[in-house]
C-alpha cells in the first residue's frame, strides 16, 4: 500500500516546448490523485506517447511545472529523476527488447535496477503476472522470436511489474487483444486499490465499454492541448 | 548510378552543406560584410569545423570521464550492471581468445621467429630479449588486440547499440529511469579494458612461444624455452612492467568506450551500412591513436 497521499502527478501551467516534443505549446494543468484512473483519449499515438515522456519529466517546458509525488522534475538531479521515473510503469511508446538477452530479463531489468528486492520475489512477482496477462509462464526466449500477441502480454507484465506508483498504458485493447480486458482491468483496480495512479491512453473511446468499469476521469488530448471530459 | 541507388552518407553530406550554407547565410545577415563581420564569419567557420570534427572526441573525452568517475561509486554496482559487465567481459574474452590465440602463434612465425634469426646472424643475440619486448609485445601486441578486438566484439556493440538508439528504445531505458551511462557504457567500457589485458597477455605469450618453437625447430636457438622467457622478462625494465600492461588496458577502454558511445550517438537517418564503416574507422583510428602516443611518451 503506497503512503503518499498527495496529488501522485500535477501539471500547473505547463507549457511544453514544442521543438521538443510536438505537443502543443499551450499550459496544461492538471491533476491525478492516488487511486485514479484517468482515460486519455488521443488520436494520435505518437502524441500519446510524449506526453507519457511528458509525465515522466523527459519533455523540457517552456513554462509551469510537472510534479510527480510532490516533486518538481525541473528541480531534481539526473539520478534523482532516474529513481523517480523507476516508480512509473509504462507501457506506451517504444518500449526496450533488446535481443542480448532473454524477454524475461527486459520484463524484470527495471525491478533489478531501482530494487534491492531478491530475484526469488521479482521472478514470483513476473510469473505471477505473466500468468494472468495469458502467458504460459515467464518468456525466456529472445524478444524477436515472440510473436506480438505475446510481446503485448509481455509489456502489460512489464508496466505493472514491481508496484508502480504511476501506471502509463496504451490500449493493448484496441490491437484486437479481448481477452486481455478482463487481467488488465483486474490489474488497473489492484494498483488502484494500493494508491496508484493509472494513466490510461485510448483512440476511441466509444469503441469498447471496458473502460468505465475503472474510470474515474475523462481526459482529450488534442491539437488544442488538454481538456477534461464528463466521467460517466 | 541513379539519385535512388546514392548511399545514405551522400546525402548525409549533402546535408552538412545545407548546414554550412545556411550558417554562412545566417552570418552574414548578422554582420554584413563589414571588414569585422568577415573576421567574425572566419571564426565562426573555424569554429564550425574544429566543432564538427572534434564533437565525437570530446564527448568520448566526457563520457570516459563519467565511466571513471561513476565506477568509483559503490551505489553504481548495481545487480543489472555487474550481470552486464560479467556477460560481455565472458563475450569479449572468451569470444576473442582463439583468434587472439591464432593471431599471436602468426605473429610469433613472421615477427618474433624472423627477429631471432636475424638478430642472431648478425651476431647480435644479446639484443634478443629487449628487442623482443619493444617490438612485439610493447607495439605489435597492443594494435593487433585492438583491431581483434575492435572486429570481434567492438563492432556488434557498436550497431547493437546503434540499433537500439536509432529505433528509440535507449529513449526508452531512459524512461524507466535506467541510465544508460551506468547500465550500458560503464559495464562494457570497464569489461573491454579488462579483456584487454587478458588478450593483450595471451596474445603476447602465444607470440613468443610460437616464435622459440619455430626458431628452435630451425636450429635458430638451442637454448630452453626457460632460459629464452628468462632473457625476455630480464630485459623488461621497470618502465615496461608499467606501461606495456597500461598500453593493453588503455586501448581495450578505449576501443570499448568508443564503440559504445559510438551507438549511443547515432543519429535517426543512420542505418547499419553507415554504422559499420564509421565505427571501424573511428576504432582503428583509437587504437593506432593510443599506439602512437604511447610510443611517443616511451
Amino acid at each position: 500500500m503506497n503512503t503518499y497521499s498527495g496529488p501522485m502527478l500535477e501539471f500547473l501551467e505547463a507549457r511544453p516546448s514544442f521543438e521538443d516534443s510536438g505537443l502543443p505549446p499551450v499550459p496544461f494543468s492538471a491533476r491525478v490523485m492516488p487511486g485514479d484512473c484517468i482515460i486519455v483519449e488521443c488520436r494520435d499515438a505518437e502524441r500519446a506517447a510524449m506526453f507519457a515522456d511528458m509525465c515522466s519529466g523527459m519533455v523540457s517546458l517552456q513554462s509551469g511545472a510537472i510534479r510527480f509525488m510532490g516533486l518538481d522534475w525541473s528541480e531534481l538531479r539526473y539520478r534523482q529523476m532516474n529513481a523517480l521515473r523507476g516508480r512509473i510503469g509504462r507501457m506506451v511508446g517504444t518500449q526496450c527488447w533488446s535481443d542480448r538477452y532473454g524477454a524475461h530479463y527486459s520484463m524484470m531489468l527495471k525491478v533489478i535496477y531501482h530494487t534491492g528486492r531478491s530475484m526469488e520475489e521479482v521472478t514470483d512477482e513476473a510469473i505471477r503476472l505473466s500468468e494472468r496477462f495469458g502467458l504460459p509462464g515467464l518468456p525466456v526466449s529472445l524478444p524477436s522470436q515472440m510473436s506480438s500477441a505475446d510481446k503485448v502480454r509481455a509489456s502489460c507484465v512489464r508496466a505493472f511489474i514491481g508496484k508502480p506508483h504511476l501506471v502509463l498504458i496504451s490500449d493493448p485493447l484496441a490491437k484486437g487483444e479481448a481477452d486481455l480486458a478482463a487481467p488488465l482491468i483486474s490489474s488497473i483496480v489492484e494498483a488502484m486499490d494500493r494508491g496508484a495512479a493509472v494513466l490510461w491512453f485510448v483512440r476511441n473511446l466509444s469503441a469498447r465499454t471496458d473502460y468505465s468499469q475503472v474510470k474515474t476521469g475523462l481526459w482529450h488530448l488534442t491539437d488544442e492541448g488538454l481538456s477534461s471530459g464528463r466521467s460517466s | 548510378m541513379s539519385t535512388g541507388e546514392q548511399p545514405p552518407s551522400g546525402s548525409r553530406d549533402e546535408a552538412d552543406s545545407d548546414d554550412r550554407e545556411l550558417l554562412h547565410a545566417a552570418e552574414e545577415k548578422e554582420h554584413g560584410d563589414t571588414p569585422g563581420g568577415r573576421f567574425a564569419r572566419f571564426l565562426g567557420r573555424i569554429g564550425h569545423q574544429v566543432r564538427h570534427h572534434l564533437w565525437f572526441f570530446l564527448v568520448t573525452l566526457g563520457a570516459g570521464w563519467g565511466v571513471v568517475s561513476e565506477s568509483l561509486r559503490r551505489t553504481s554496482w548495481r545487480r543489472t550492471v555487474l550481470f552486464e559487465f560479467g556477460s560481455t567481459l565472458r563475450e569479449v574474452t572468451m569470444g576473442g581468445l582463439f583468434s587472439t590465440l591464432v593471431s599471436g602463434m602468426l605473429a610469433g612465425v613472421s615477427v618474433v621467429s624472423q627477429m631471432i634469426y636475424w638478430l642472431g646472424f648478425a651476431g647480435m643475440d644479446e639484443k634478443t630479449g629487449s628487442l623482443l619486448v619493444m617490438i612485439d609485445v610493447r607495439e605489435v601486441a597492443p594494435i593487433l588486440v585492438g583491431i581483434l578486438m575492435l572486429g570481434r566484439s567492438g563492432m556488434l556493440t557498436f550497431t547493437e547499440l546503434g540499433l537500439l538508439t536509432t529505433s528509440g528504445q535507449t529513449r526508452a531505458l531512459i524512461a524507466d529511469g535506467v541510465d544508460p551511462l551506468l547500465q550500458i557504457v560503464m559495464p562494457r567500457t570497464l569489461a573491454y579494458m579488462i579483456a584487454g589485458l587478458t588478450l593483450g597477455i595471451q596474445f603476447s605469450l602465444a607470440s613468443l612461444v610460437t616464435g622459440y618453437a619455430v626458431s628452435r625447430a630451425s636450429g635458430a636457438v638451442s637454448n630452453p624455452i626457460w632460459t629464452f622467457l628468462y632473457d625476455v622478462i630480464t630485459a623488461m625494465t621497470p618502465h615496461d612492467y608499467l606501461f606495456i600492461p597500461l598500453k593493453f588496458i588503455v586501448v581495450g577502454f578505449l576501443v570499448g568506450l568508443g564503440c559504445c558511445i559510438g551507438g549511443l550517438t547515432a543519429s535517426s537517418s543512420d542505418t547499419i551500412s553507415t554504422m559499420m564503416p564509421r565505427g571501424f574507422s573511428r576504432g582503428m583510428l583509437i587504437v593506432m591513436a593510443v599506439s602512437v602516443i604511447f610510443s611517443l611518451n616511451l
